[in-house]
């Protein structure tokens, strides 16, 4: 792949404009709160947008389409199962603790709702995976570009590490999240030729189907049997697993994505955040899961005259993750291969800035102002907040190299994200909807669903990872592995809150409103048109995304 | 002009118009000019930008805050 002229131009003016994005914000921020949580002055539009983008770094864009082509459209239970359904909750039932307590991040409302040492646990866990996730998200994107374009590694890490200090140094989270939704509409409008393309040349959707196995190409049909399908995975283990613990853990509770709910205007705007993200997030597959699908479709002999393939790991299977950049080589001429190329940039700095921004949100204000240096002047605190991005994008340079020096860090950096964020949602919902759950219960839960999740992990093998302790179950793919994980150290923490907190003093119920459900007044919008309700427009999207699994059952 | 650039939807119009300016400078400039799909991405990435910049933001007459 050698990009021309064109190509060059289009990066440039996507650098120049997120850094201009930067240098005009900056003139808005006067204070640690416009800094660091934009002082919840952003439309709603932008923050839902940001909201989706936010997840949409090139981990997930390359990653669906990685596994678009490894499993099929079963990878759609990403979004059809998972996301829409735990958005709406979010929307609807978390914000408005979230909002409503004036916490500025979800660490701080853990210390509102239980204690100090539940705030720091989840503070601790939570800045130090997200210095490594940026870290990683930067490894990846050097890795890339030197793969593909034969870019030098430690060049691309300080330009796109530098570039994104840039910003986010210049306008904070509102710099962040103004650039996500440009990177967003770039990675939407950039990879879109390539999906009409791409499907165009495999013949069509049914041309597709009749090219590969059935299970490729039906999402449910297979999932009655665990033997059947090539997640390896039984109806109920994904439902469960991914469905109720992983997504609901990740969409509710991970302050990367709660974060861009959390700076909008009111109430109202904050919850309608996730629930507007729901809609384009819906059709998302669209774009990283169908190439993933068509690929694979490329590769059969009755379509292997189109020339394309995906190239081969080390292990002589194929290297799944190279199935997008391989499209956009093999589809996209000069100039187009320009803005490809930036949306992959742009997926990666997305990735990256939000989990620098997060972090010093969190480091700020729940590690240094909660722990270490007390009542000082906002302006002390503003400059913490800069020092701190500066700071955040150094260790995650120094994440990246450890990650070239490291094959398998990846793997085990994920596998403790899994251990870390799996149990946490039965901390918040027990948190939100029982009044009973006290500070004790929620630690000590999130300790044994950790340890649960390392045990489970230690005992089982898919794909040669895991069972470290014993063999003693093996999985068939990684991503059930994941899920099982999740499941078990979820319901490891369920318990265990319960028990500790039935055996510890709750706090009064008068210190638990705005934070408990049965004792907090419910936001009412009868005075709105239904579209500006949250639970029609959830029941609406809930509606669309059983059509949708119904579609392609 | 700089007051606009206050304006997110102005400022993501300006960038995908500039954008498809270069795709579309790129195809007509290319000698064998074979490259359509750099033309139709060309147009639509005009349309949207046109669409963005021309589209009335709500970014400074949005709800107030409660």
């Amino acid at each position: 792949m050698k990009l021309q002229i064109a190509d060059y131009l289009i990066i440039i003016v996507y650098f120049l404009f997120v850094i201009g994005v930067g240098v005009i914000i900056k003139k808005r921020i006067k204070s640690s709160n416009d800094f660091l949580t934009s002082n919840r002055s952003i439309p709603l539009w932008i923050t839902s947008l940001a909201f989706i983008s936010a997840n949409l770094g090139a981990q997930e864009v390359l990653g669906m389409v990685a596994s678009g082509a490894k499993y099929g459209i079963m990878t759609v239970h990403f979004y059809w199962v998972g996301a829409i359904f735990a958005m709406v909750f979010l929307g609807v039932f978390m914000m408005p603790f979230y909002y409503g307590s004036r916490a500025r991040s979800v660490p701080e409302y853990l210390s509102l709702r239980f204690d100090e040492k539940t705030r720091g646990l989840n503070a601790i866990t939570f800045a130090v995976m997200t210095v490594f996730s940026s870290g990683i998200s930067l490894f990846a994107l050097a890795k890339l570009l030197e793969v593909i374009l034969k870019w030098d590694f430690d060049v691309s890490i300080w330009i796109a590490a530098g570039i994104v200090m840039i910003y986010t140094f210049l306008g904070g989270l509102t710099s962040a999240v103004y650039n996500e939704v440009l990177q967003f509409f770039l990675i939407v409008l950039g990879l879109s030729p390539l999906v009409i393309v791409a499907l165009q040349d495999a013949g069509g959707w049914e041309n597709i189907k009749a090219q590969l196995q059935p299970e490729m190409t039906h999402a449910w049909k297979y999932m009655g049997s665990a033997d059947d399908n090539p997640m390896g995975l039984h109806f109920m283990s994904l439902i469960f697993g991914l469905g109720f613990v992983m997504s609901f853990g990740y969409w509710c509770t991970d302050f990367l994505v709660v974060q861009r709910a959390m700076i909008a205007r009111n109430m109202n705007a904050a919850q309608r955040t996730p629930i507007l993200a729901a809609i384009p997030k819906m059709f998302m597959p669209i774009i990283v899961v169908l190439p993933g699908i068509i690929a694979i479709a490329l590769m059969q002999p009755a379509l292997a005259s189109k020339g394309f393939t995906i190239p081969q790991d080390g292990h002589g299977g194929l290297d799944y993750t190279m199935t997008l950049p391989s499209l956009i080589s093999h589809y996209y001429p000069s100039g187009l291969l320009g803005v490809g190329i930036t949306a992959l940039i742009a997926s990666f700095m997305s990735g990256m800035a939000g989990n620098v921004t997060a972090f010093n949100s969190v480091f700020t204000f729940d590690i240094y102002q909660s722990y270490f240096v007390k009542n000082k002047t906002d302006r002390h605190y503003l400059r913490v907040g800069k020092l701190v991005t500066i700071f955040g994008i150094l260790f995650s340079i120094g994440t990246a190299y450890i990650a070239k020096s490291f094959n398998n860090i990846n793997d085990f950096l994920q596998l403790v994200f899994s251990f870390v964020n799996g149990p946490l949602f039965a901390t918040f919902l027990l948190g939100m909807f029982w009044k009973r759950t006290t500070g004790h219960g929620a630690f000590w839960g999130l300790i044994a669903g950790t340890a649960a999740a390392a045990l489970t992990h230690g005992l089982t093998v898919a794909e040669g990872k895991g069972g470290w302790i014993t063999e003693l179950y093996t999985i068939r793919s990684g991503m059930g592995q994941a899920f099982i994980v999740a499941s078990v150290s979820w319901v490891a923490n369920f318990f265990t809150t319960i028990f500790v907190s039935l055996a510890t003093k709750p706090k009064p119920e008068s210190e638990l409103k705005g934070l408990v459900y049965s004792l907090t007044d419910k936001p009412s919008y009868h005075q709105d048109k239904w579209y500006l309700k949250v639970v029609p427009l959830g029941i609406i999207l809930i509606i669309l995304t059983l059509l949708l699994n119904f579609l392609f059952f | 002009m700089y007051k606009k650039l206050n304006e997110l939807s102005f400022v993501i119009g300006l960038f995908f118009t500039l954008v498809s300016l270069i795709l579309l400078g790129d195809y007509l400039l290319s000698p064998s000019s074979q490259k359509p799909i750099n033309l139709y991405t060309g147009i639509g990435l005009l349309i949207f930008g046109v669409f963005m910049i021309l589209v009335k933001s709500s970014e400074n007459h949005g709800d107030a805050a409660d």
